[in-house]
Formats: C-alpha cells, sequence, structure tokens
C-alpha cells in the first residue's frame, strides 16, 4: 500500500492536477498493437512501423517512480515495484504481446519515444506502484491509445499483474 | 476467580430471568425493492480482482455495522447489471479453472435480490471486455429479454443472450465499433473509433436483421465524447472532453445525434468534466457532472470537486454541489428526495442531500476496498 501512503501524505498539498498526474488509486491498465498469429507470438507491428532503429536513449530519472518520463500514459502496476523492471516482466509472469503505446518526451535528449505499455500477466495485480497518468488517453472506443483497458490479451491467462514501459524507437513526426 | 466470576453471572442471570437457547442456521433476507435509500457499491477490487463484490448499504444511516445489508461476489473486474423488471441482479464475470490461470469461463451470472444468492448462469464466449468496469459493456433490450456483452479479444463485437430462457444466441461483429447502448426494441448502437455510431437491429432470434453508421458527428482525438453517457429518457447525453455535451436519441431503431451545448456555458476557471464514473441521472431527470477546475490534456480522469446538476431541457445548470472531498465517481439514491454518493479520493463513500448541497456522512466501514461505481437501488 505504498502507493497509499503516499497519496495520503500528499493530501495536504492537494491539487487536482497534481494528484491526478502522480498517482490514482483507480488507475487500471491499458495499451495496444502488436499482433498473434496462428496462436504464436511476434514481434509488436502496428506503430512499430512508424519508429526508427536508435540505441537506447540516455534519460534520467526513478523507473520505480509514477513521474518517470516514460509513464506518460500508463495506468497500472509499475514492473519495477512488482520483481520485474521497467522493461521485463517479474518471474513467472507472461509479458502480453498485444498492448498500446504512448508517445513521451524524454527529458534529457528532448525527443518523443515510442513507449510500449506491455503488460505482464498470469498472476494477480501486484498491488505496488499504482500509476496513473493520461496524456493523450482516450476513451475505450479508440483502444490503441485507450488505457482503461487489460491487455492481457494473446496471453495464457488474462489476470493482470503489471506494466512496463519499454521503449521501442523514436516516434517520427506526423 | 474464573469460576467465582461464572457463578455470579450465573446468579444474576437466575435473578432476572435466562436467555433461552436460539434457533441456528437463520439467514436474513432483502426485500425484492430496495428502500430508496439503498445503494449498490461495485467494488472491483483493484488490488486483488479475481476478488470483487457488490455490497448493499443504505446511505440514509448512522449507524456504520447496521447500514450494511449483504453483499455478493464478483469475479475479475465484473460487470453489473441491475434489472428493472425483475428482482434480479446480473454480473458479468470471469472464472480462470486454477483462479489465476488455467482455462477461462465467462458467465452471466444471476443473483436474486431478496437473497443474494446466484440463481441462474449462463455461460458465454471468452471474451468479454475486461477493463475499468463501465455501464456500457453490459447492457438489456426489449423488456430486458435480451442480454447484451461487449467483448474484446481486441477485435470488438457483442455477445446475445436470452435472458429468459437462459441460454446464449449468437456473437455479432461491430469492427471499429465498442460497447453497447440500448436503444428501442431490440436494437442497440455502438461507438465508433472514426467518430461515428453503429446501430445493430436484431431479429426475434437474436440475430442481426440490419445495421447502420451514422455519419461522423464527432472528433474522436481532439474533443471526444466520453463513452460514460448520462442516460434519460432514452436520450445518451455525452459529455466531452472539453465540456460540451452532445445528444444522441437512442429511442428509436437508428440514433438521432441532437444539438450539442455546453456544460461550462461563462463559466470561468478553466472547468472540465472527469473522473471514472463521472455522470448520473436522478429520478426526476436532471444530469450530474462531476467536474474539476484548470482543466488541460490528460485531466478527464482528474477527481472532481463539484457536482453540476443540469436540466438537459432546457440545457441550463440547476445547481452545483462542492464536495467536502475530491470524488472519482459519483451516484444517486432514487426517487423524489435523492442523495448524492460519491466514492472519495480516500475511496469512501461521502453522502450529500442534493436538495440542500449538504454533506451528510462518510459511508466508511462498509467492506468495500475500490468501489469504483455507484448503483441507486431498484
Amino acid at each position: 500500500m505504498k502507493w497509499l501512503n503516499g497519496w495520503l501524505d500528499r493530501s495536504a498539498e492537494f491539487s487536482t492536477r497534481g494528484i491526478a498526474q502522480r498517482t490514482s488509486r483507480r488507475g487500471f491498465l491499458g495499451k495496444f498493437a502488436g499482433v498473434v498469429v496462428g496462436g504464436a507470438v511476434t514481434v509488436p507491428l502496428l506503430p512499430v512501423a512508424r519508429s526508427q532503429d536508435n540505441p537506447a536513449p540516455l534519460e534520467e530519472g526513478d523507473p520505480n517512480s509514477c513521474e518517470y518520463w516514460r509513464y506518460c500514459a500508463i495506468d497500472g502496476f509499475l514492473c519495477g515495484c512488482c520483481g520485474g523492471s521497467v522493461n521485463s516482466c517479474p518471474p513467472g509472469t507472461e509479458m502480453s504481446p498485444i498492448t498500446w503505446i504512448g508517445t513521451c518526451e524524454n527529458p534529457v535528449d528532448g525527443k518523443s519515444y515510442i513507449v510500449s505499455y506491455n503488460d505482464c500477466c498470469g498472476k494477480s495485480s501486484c498491488g505496488n506502484c499504482l500509476c496513473q497518468r493520461n496524456e493523450g488517453d482516450r476513451p475505450v472506443y479508440n483502444p490503441r491509445v485507450a488505457n482503461d483497458i487489460n491487455w492481457c490479451l494473446g496471453t495464457s491467462s488474462s489476470i493482470y499483474h503489471c506494466s512496463t514501459a519499454i521503449v521501442i524507437g523514436t516516434a517520427l513526426d506526423e | 476467580m474464573r469460576k467465582i466470576i461464572c457463578l455470579s453471572v450465573l446468579f444474576a442471570s437466575s435473578a432476572f430471568g435466562q436467555l433461552q437457547p436460539e434457533p441456528t442456521g437463520r439467514i436474513e433476507s432483502l426485500p425484492a425493492s430496495y428502500p430508496e435509500s439503498w445503494i449498490l457499491l461495485q467494488d472491483g477490487a483493484f488490488f486483488h480482482m479475481l476478488n470483487g463484490k457488490v455490497i448493499v448499504v443504505d446511505a440514509a444511516s448512522d449507524d456504520s455495522a447496521g447500514r450494511v445489508k449483504g453483499m455478493f461476489n464478483t469475479s475479475f473486474i465484473a460487470q453489473f447489471y441491475q434489472l428493472k423488471s425483475r428482482p434480479e441482479i446480473v454480473i458479468a464475470e470471469t472464472f480462470m479453472s486454477r483462479g489465476n490461470r488455467g482455462e477461462r469461463t465467462d458467465v452471466l451470472t444471476i443473483y436474486d435480490k431478496t437473497s443474494l444468492a446466484p440463481t441462474g448462469e449462463i455461460v458465454i464466449p471468452p471474451k468479454r471486455f475486461s477493463a475499468m468496469p463501465t455501464n456500457y459493456n453490459l447492457q438489456m433490450l426489449d423488456d430486458e429479454k435480451i442480454g447484451l456483452v461487449y467483448n474484446f479479444t481486441p477485435a470488438t463485437s457483442v455477445t446475445v443472450v436470452d435472458m429468459i430462457q437462459r441460454e446464449y444466441l449468437t456473437e455479432i461483429p461491430i469492427p471499429g465499433c465498442s460497447l453497447v447502448y440500448p436503444m428501442a426494441g431490440r436494437a442497440f448502437a455502438s461507438l465508433c473509433t472514426d467518430g461515428s455510431m453503429l446501430s445493430v437491429q436484431l431479429d426475434q432470434d437474436g440475430n442481426q436483421a440490419s445495421s447502420s453508421r451514422t455519419a461522423v458527428f464527432f472528433d474522436a482525438n481532439n474533443d471526444p465524447l466520453m463513452e460514460k453517457a448520462a442516460m434519460i429518457d432514452g436520450i445518451a447525453y455525452f459529455p466531452t472532453f472539453l465540456g460540451r455535451v452532445v445528444p444522441v436519441d437512442l429511442t428509436g431503431t437508428e440514433p438521432k445525434v441532437g444539438e450539442e451545448w455546453s456544460l461550462i456555458g461563462n463559466e470561468a476557471g478553466g472547468w472540465r468534466p472527469g473522473g471514472l464514473a463521472l455522470t448520473a441521472t436522478d429520478s426526476s431527470g436532471r444530469m450530474y457532472v462531476l467536474m474539476h477546475p484548470d482543466g488541460y490534456e490528460g485531466s478527464h480522469k482528474d477527481p472532481g470537486v463539484e457536482v453540476w446538476v443540469f436540466d438537459v431541457k432546457t440545457r441550463r445548470r440547476v445547481d452545483r454541489i462542492e464536495l467536502g472531498m475530491p470524488a472519482i465517481s459519483i451516484g444517486l439514491t432514487r426517487g423524489d428526495k435523492p442523495m448524492l454518493v460519491a466514492t472519495n479520493i480516500e475511496l469512501e463513500i461521502d453522502v450529500y442531500d442534493v436538495a440542500s448541497g449538504e454533506f451528510q456522512r462518510t459511508l466508511n466501514d462498509t467492506g468495500a476496498q475500490t468501489p469504483f461505481l455507484l448503483h441507486g437501488a431498484l
């Protein structure tokens, strides 16, 4: 319940905007893009086609903090607080191949990166480090940009555990 | 010493009569029509989703123990529907055969309102929409003879169920569209990514008889309709991110998009609608919307600090209720003297008298941990 304590600690400095940006108790999943072909998982394809190959970006910040730049559109438990990391799932879980992708600006280089919020599935809620930020989030009828959705799809279990934030390339200008 | 105390208690009891043996096995029951002041807290159990629940609570009671009337279980961020024509509650839920793993089974579970016991179950395709609960994932048509469940794999479709025979009928694809909004007879509508609405008309067997699509009438990216419409007399009032209202008449078999109006009017301060369950209606047909100031891109799920009340016929705000603590979801009790109930940011339920706007009480100790949705009891 670390998130809860954080919430209460901050209640004195409440501002509507601040609370929603930093944490939330109602947050949930969300993510999109990728394919399952004949039951076999492949690398996500959809928005990735718009990205460029790029070395790992230089970045700063705490990946287990909701303020971390990659989490601009995440909604769920941060896997780094659950035995995984920002780009890996905790032991014994399964990474969803289907996800939704946010576009977040890395403050170090000022570039916008495509971030894939793959969920880790097959165990019940991690319960640690709940984080919800809604920059670019849209209603569920626009699923590729809707973070209210459980994206444990295409996995052997539908049960949601935590979410990663994997940089998969730089975003091209529209 | 203990014996002495026991003996003295017995002596005292005999002096004033003694307790009679009580029957075991007593189980309480509830009325088929719940009192107006009761609400149902839909606890999505975000921290243990396989063990959700709906709790029946008297929002007018200051007795923190006695106001809890009972509960029933729901599995994995279930969807909820309260029937109007029968004393039943329907839950769309998901089970894995080994708890968090194994074979997935999705069912509609039918609960009796008096016993709070499951009285029926309809197995449906294991693809129901798994997401934060809203009211438009599970709906009923044709005097609640037909049940509709929205599916997402991420291909989108609707499962059609016969609620009288309690059997699965068919699945209808709705590519590019989502959710189910009930229409007249055996028709339903769905919101589409391109900014239009799909309507599907079913035949007597529940199969698709026809469908149609409106013209594009909203911008799904720049000022999207919030899918959490307030439904009043068959008209869906969709707030938008920026505070417009787009009414869509669903009383026929094809949606009719009405003239939009503004929630904000001339109000300064950057007010916008926001929250999880941010709209509600009362028995007289007024619309309640959770609002926050200083809106910005991404604030559409922020807690609200006021609830604005609208007469949708005159399109005017008729009241504003200042919340003691910001809230993420709201609901109304039914009847002429409704209470506004709000899930505050500490995830307790605050109760306000709508007529005066005054805070009445906080419902804590209900057993709910994440009461996402609040339903006025029928």
